[in-house]
């Protein structure tokens, strides 16, 4: 089973989609996250969705389907759903970035609620996720989940950045 | 060689849109439109990264346990377990595209898909630890930067996070191979014939000239390859040439030389049926490789056996 994987960089900083990882359940899900994705400075917190609880839409699909409809007229509760949003094509390790939260009867209906309040720039692509389908690192293993990453320098380019025996360009070999 | 039997339906209007999309660089996400064959191009080279990965573990990992030192461990675990992970970002980037991991890993273990020639050439002593950084991961890095520029979203994002996280790889080995380099006579001469194994199969590694590289147009058409494979061995031999000759070492290449009016170095002829056996399963390790990977997975078993059955018995799978 394959799970989306989102990563919180710091404290404020909003969860960012960063891949995924197979996982029989959402604890392995999650343990795999975190070794794929936490092997380096810098995570404080990781979550896991199942991928086909993930509500996508990049700007083509809404502009070729147009607006997000609700299928099965589900009048039920309103739910919580966290919205993520693609907001650039600049060079990145991430793909969508958690933008906020709305309550609505489904993935549909929470799509359309923050296209409707989104600015005018528009998105490049959307993610839906039910806040319920999420299962989240808890905060008492941050420490010991992420904070090795840190102490480990001879994983960082800089532990090695005098190494260069460079001859001027063009001198004779 | 396969020839790229490229079906391009040239009049399709959403082949014209989703080629000004490329050429105002943007990215192409899951969902929008594609033609089959960017698909099919985008899996082959995909996979076939993923498993160069997951193989590119082999053979720095048999020397995890004779390390010469602490720091020179943790090193190399730490360079061993990101190939792991680098593996896993790409074999995600073809599941985007619809790929099956069960069947991209099947591929693998029967033989039936490439990975990169360079892994299957053997580590015969630490220096080569030391040379595969250096060289191996110098070469592979110009070809990920490359890469990071791809038009397909998922595939470019990989290359970013794995060229930001490979760096270290790069000058980890480099800082080894001048320190052996600058050591006593026998650890000089370890470099020596490190360097003398590994330049070439390096110098290939990037792949066929372009002139015997079919799929090249159709890639640089769409962004998927931004340089050809000439242009990636240019820079890498650009780079590399002169600073393994700075170190005392010398390139195993008697036509090697600096052009001054191109301000590149040229090389010399390169030995393609070489490339080719060790490509079509015929080099020094080709069969060791396969085995590894076969007996980790076979003795793996019994650990996803468990996995899915704890998975079965949770009380939310109970009760659904």
């Amino acid at each position: 089973m394959r799970w989306e994987v989102f990563k919180q960089d710091a404290p404020g900083k909003p969860h960012q989609a960063v891949g995924s990882v197979h996982g029989a359940d959402p604890e392995h899900a999650l343990l795999n996250a975190r070794h794929v994705f936490g092997r380096r400075p810098a995570a404080v917190s990781v979550w896991v969705v199942p991928a086909d609880r993930v509500l996508a839409r990049t700007a083509e699909e809404l502009a070729a389907e147009g607006p997000p409809r609700a299928a099965g007229g589900d009048a039920g509760q309103a739910r919580r759903f966290h919205v993520f949003r693609k907001s650039s094509h600049r060079r990145s390790m991430t793909f969508v970035d958690h933008v906020g939260d709305v309550d609505a009867v489904s993935h549909e209906a929470a799509l359309a609620a923050a296209i409707a309040a989104d600015g005018p720039e528009p998105a490049l692509a959307w993610w839906v996720v039910a806040a319920d389908d999420v299962t989240r690192s808890d905060p008492e293993d941050a420490p010991s989940w992420f904070e090795p990453a840190r102490d480990k320098t001879y994983k960082q380019q800089s532990a090695y950045g005098t190494v260069t025996p460079r001859r001027e360009r063009g001198a004779a070999p | 060689m396969t020839q790229a039997a490229a079906s391009v339906d040239e009049g399709d209007p959403r082949l014209r849109r989703f080629e000004a999309r490329i050429a105002a660089g943007e990215k192409i996400e899951p969902g929008d439109w594609m033609p089959d064959e960017y698909r099919r191009q985008l899996i082959r080279m995909i996979s076939q990264h993923a498993h160069s990965e997951v193989v590119g573990m082999l053979p720095e990992g048999a020397w995890i346990t004779r390390a010469p030192s602490l720091r020179r461990k943790l090193v190399l675990i730490a360079k061993v377990q990101d190939e792991a992970g680098h593996g896993q970002y790409l074999y995600h980037a073809a599941e985007t595209l619809g790929a099956d991991r069960d069947e991209l890993e099947q591929a693998l273990l029967t033989g039936r898909a490439k990975y990169s020639s360079v892994f299957n050439y053997p580590t015969l002593t630490w220096a080569d630890v030391g040379m595969i950084g250096w060289l191996v991961d110098g070469a592979a890095i110009k070809n990920q930067l490359m890469l990071a520029q791809c038009s397909y979203g998922p595939y470019s994002r990989a290359m970013v996070r794995i060229c930001s996280e490979e760096t270290f790889h790069h000058k980890q080995g480099k800082e080894m191979v001048i320190a052996y380099a600058q050591g006593t006579p026998a650890q000089r001469r370890m470099a020596q014939d490190a360097l003398d194994r590994w330049w070439w199969p390096a110098v290939m590694m990037l792949g066929p000239h372009d002139s015997d590289s079919p799929n090249t147009p159709l890639l640089v058409r769409w962004g998927i390859k931004t340089k050809t494979n000439d242009q990636v061995r240019q820079e890498f031999i650009d780079e590399h040439a002169p600073e393994l000759m700075e170190a005392g070492l010398r390139i195993p290449d008697p036509d090697l030389r600096y052009d001054e009016e191109t301000g590149h170095w040229v090389h010399g002829p390169i030995d393609w049926d070489e490339f080719w056996r060790v490509v079509k399963g015929d080099g020094p390790c080709n069969v060791e490789r396969l085995a590894a990977r076969n007996k980790a997975h076979a003795e793996g078993a019994w650990v996803r056996a468990a996995l899915e059955a704890y998975a079965a018995r949770r009380p939310e799978a109970v009760e659904a």
